[in-house]
């Protein structure tokens, strides 16, 4: 009984092809538009928090400023700067903090050969490469030796090299960094764009050891060797707002400045950004649109089937007359109906899969989203598509077993 | 005379009619033995399909009782009703009523698949019941692409493949033209001398002729109730 009324559903499917396919149309599109719509939306996500943990993940930034204009007279705004002391100090007491590391910044003119141009040199150190969490593609970071020995070694960002070593250096060239030679011993991975930037992008650093940032470009104001950015990693993202908060009160009691002074000591967590952005919202919202569609062709189906019902009462009369139970003919309807949104509803996950996939493959510029599939999406999707089927069937099955048999009997 | 095939006391069907009741039948009493060829006369909207509607159970009477093969079906369920239609009633009717998207042989498997039949015995059965109405080479012709005489006889051929107590037939001939309805008349008769019990419900004065036996209704109840069996 079941196989006839599989093999009934899809001949009757057959033979109205056209009918078949623009009851479908409405389900193709809504598991579709589920699919691809949900995924874009996660990848919208996805490429928002790779463009902000590109340059360090759950990372805060921190500067030293002016002492705030409320918490001083005007006349005695100071000017305030970290040194490495301050940065241990931080290091130990910290415990929304996991790591915290230093940076120290020149721009400094970069020579290689007859090339030239001006970079971006950081001052590195272990904590501070570690939070940044930039990969290589060739040789090593900056070692705590090299920091220790103050070497003159340097890592290349993946445009600094491609503009100042071309395709005549590599590993162990040796280049000039404010006139000093520098061996190359690293290389950064191409990191494209980045939305949480200080002045420049990682492709377009250097990175030196720290102490040979203070041994060959002193500062000009103190004999401190002067720190240009503390950054750290927090212990929870969650936690955003006390780990600023302690961050700042431990270096407030190190720079003798208030607690609450951001202007002294401003942070900067490019979480804030993240949580601005309403990507669950919008995710739910995706959900809610797609899954409306997916019932507005579901409703296609059922005033389909229903018109096919009441078209089809006399064949439903005498399939009763010569036999059929009630139930023979809800089910060869409903099979009928739930075979229908199932082949739409597969074509249409076809069609959002090969969509989703179709634009992966592309070439996009860095920061155009990218669909992100999911087993979830395509379950969830489905899903959906199969409760529509099972209300669209079970309405005209329902309606198609309470014919009379007699209707058989009479003419038209 | 044997114990009646069918037998009706007393049958009433009223219908609702907006805010009316109409009666179709008013207290039909009609006995029918095995083998008997009953033909149902009787103008429009005298009960005839009705009282067809009922013998054929597809639908239950207001009223009274029927006993068909010596049960009562006035109590059965929905459901029950339908496996006695299916084992027991071969139905004609006057517009095929073959499904268009079905070959003629499976037109005529139709009640076997919902009798749960095995494929393979539906598919001989199917083929000697065509074989015995003349059509054993057109089990693969869709409907439309036979004739009215030949849909006429795939519609017989279904109503004989359960070997039904009762062949229940409206206008056989309603829809064919003179030379066609004889023939298919003349299949009725041969059906009917070897052992089938047939009922047909006509306006058709000639098959009344041909009958063992003329039940006229009128206003839902028996006018004239003829047996010709010796004419016959």
């Amino acid at each position: 009984m079941v196989y006839e009324s599989l093999r009934q559903a899809l001949r009757t499917l057959l033979r109205h092809r056209a009918r078949a396919f623009l009851t479908m149309f409405g389900v193709v599109w809504g598991t579709s538009a589920v699919i691809f719509l949900v995924s874009w939306g996660d990848g919208v996500r996805t490429m928002l928090e790779v463009g902000f943990f590109k340059t360090g993940k759950n990372m805060g930034e921190v500067w030293a400023g002016r002492i705030g204009e409320d918490f001083t007279p005007a006349a005695d705004r100071r000017y305030l700067w970290f040194n490495l002391e301050d940065v241990e100090a931080l290091r130990r007491r910290t415990r929304l903090a996991s790591r915290v590391g230093a940076e120290a910044w020149e721009m400094l003119p970069a020579a290689f050969g007859q090339r030239a141009l001006t970079v971006d040199v950081r001052g590195m150190e272990q904590h501070s490469q570690e939070i940044r969490g930039v990969p290589l593609v060739a040789g090593r970071r900056i070692s705590q030796a090299d920091v220790s020995h103050r070497r003159r070694v340097v890592v290349l960002g993946d445009r600094v090299r491609r503009k100042l070593l071309g395709a005549q250096g590599g590993i162990g060239s040796w280049i000039r960094l404010g006139g000093k030679p520098f061996r190359v011993v690293g290389m950064l991975r191409p990191m494209g764009s980045q939305l949480n930037q200080d002045r420049m992008q990682i492709d377009d650093q250097v990175w030196v050891p720290i102490s040979t940032v203070h041994a060959n470009w002193p500062a000009w104001w103190t004999h401190e060797p002067v720190v240009s950015k503390i950054i750290y990693r927090m212990v929870d993202r969650h936690q955003v707002d006390a780990a600023e908060r302690e961050v700042r009160a431990i270096l407030a009691d190190r720079l003798q400045v208030s607690a609450t002074d951001d202007e002294a000591i401003p942070i900067w967590s490019s979480i804030h950004m993240l949580n601005q952005i309403p990507v669950d919202q919008t995710r739910g919202m995706m959900w809610t649109l797609s899954i409306a569609t997916l019932v507005i062709g579901g409703i296609g189906v059922l005033t389909m089937m229903l018109d096919a019902v009441h078209e089809r009462r006399h064949e439903i009369g005498l399939r009763l007359a010569v036999g059929a139970r009630r139930r023979h003919v809800l089910f060869q309807f409903f099979v009928e109906t739930f075979a229908i949104t199932a082949l739409g509803g597969l074509m249409g996950t076809l069609l959002g899969v090969g969509g989703c996939w179709a634009l992966t493959q592309l070439q996009v510029p860095d920061m155009i989203p990218v669909p992100e599939l999911s087993a979830s999406i395509v379950l969830g999707a489905l899903g959906v598509m199969g409760s529509v089927g099972l209300l669209a069937g079970v309405i005209p099955a329902w309606r198609a077993a309470q014919i009379e048999p007699a209707i058989a009997l009479r003419q038209e | 005379m044997a114990r009646p095939l069918i037998a009706l006391e007393g049958i009433h069907k009223r219908y609702p009619m907006g805010a009316n009741e109409v009666q179709a039948l008013r207290g039909l009493d009609l006995a029918i033995s095995p083998g008997e060829f009953v033909a149902i006369m009787g103008p429009s909207g005298s009960g005839k399909s009705t009282l067809l509607e009922i013998l054929g159970c597809l639908s239950h009477p207001s009223d009274g009782d029927y006993r068909l093969d010596g049960r009562s079906v006035a109590g059965l369920s929905v459901d029950q009703l339908a496996q006695v239609r299916g084992e027991k009633i071969g139905f004609v009717f006057q517009s095929f009523n073959l499904l268009p998207r079905l070959t003629a042989i499976e037109n005529v498997e139709l009640p076997l698949v919902y009798a749960s039949t095995p494929r393979r015995e539906r598919r001989s059965r199917a083929e000697n019941a065509l074989a015995r109405v003349g059509l054993v080479d057109r089990g693969d012709h869709l409907p439309s692409e036979l004739s009215g005489g030949q849909c006429q006889r795939v519609a017989i051929a279904r109503a004989l493949i359960n070997r039904p107590s009762l062949v229940l037939a409206d206008e056989p001939t309603g829809n064919l033209d003179t030379a066609t309805g004889d023939e298919i008349l003349t299949l009725l008769h041969a059906l009917h001398r070897e052992g089938n019990t047939i009922l047909v419900a006509t306006h058709d004065a000639k098959i009344g002729t041909q009958a063992t036996r003329v039940v006229t209704i009128q206003d839902g109840k028996i006018a004239r109730d003829e047996n010709r069996e010796a004419a016959a």
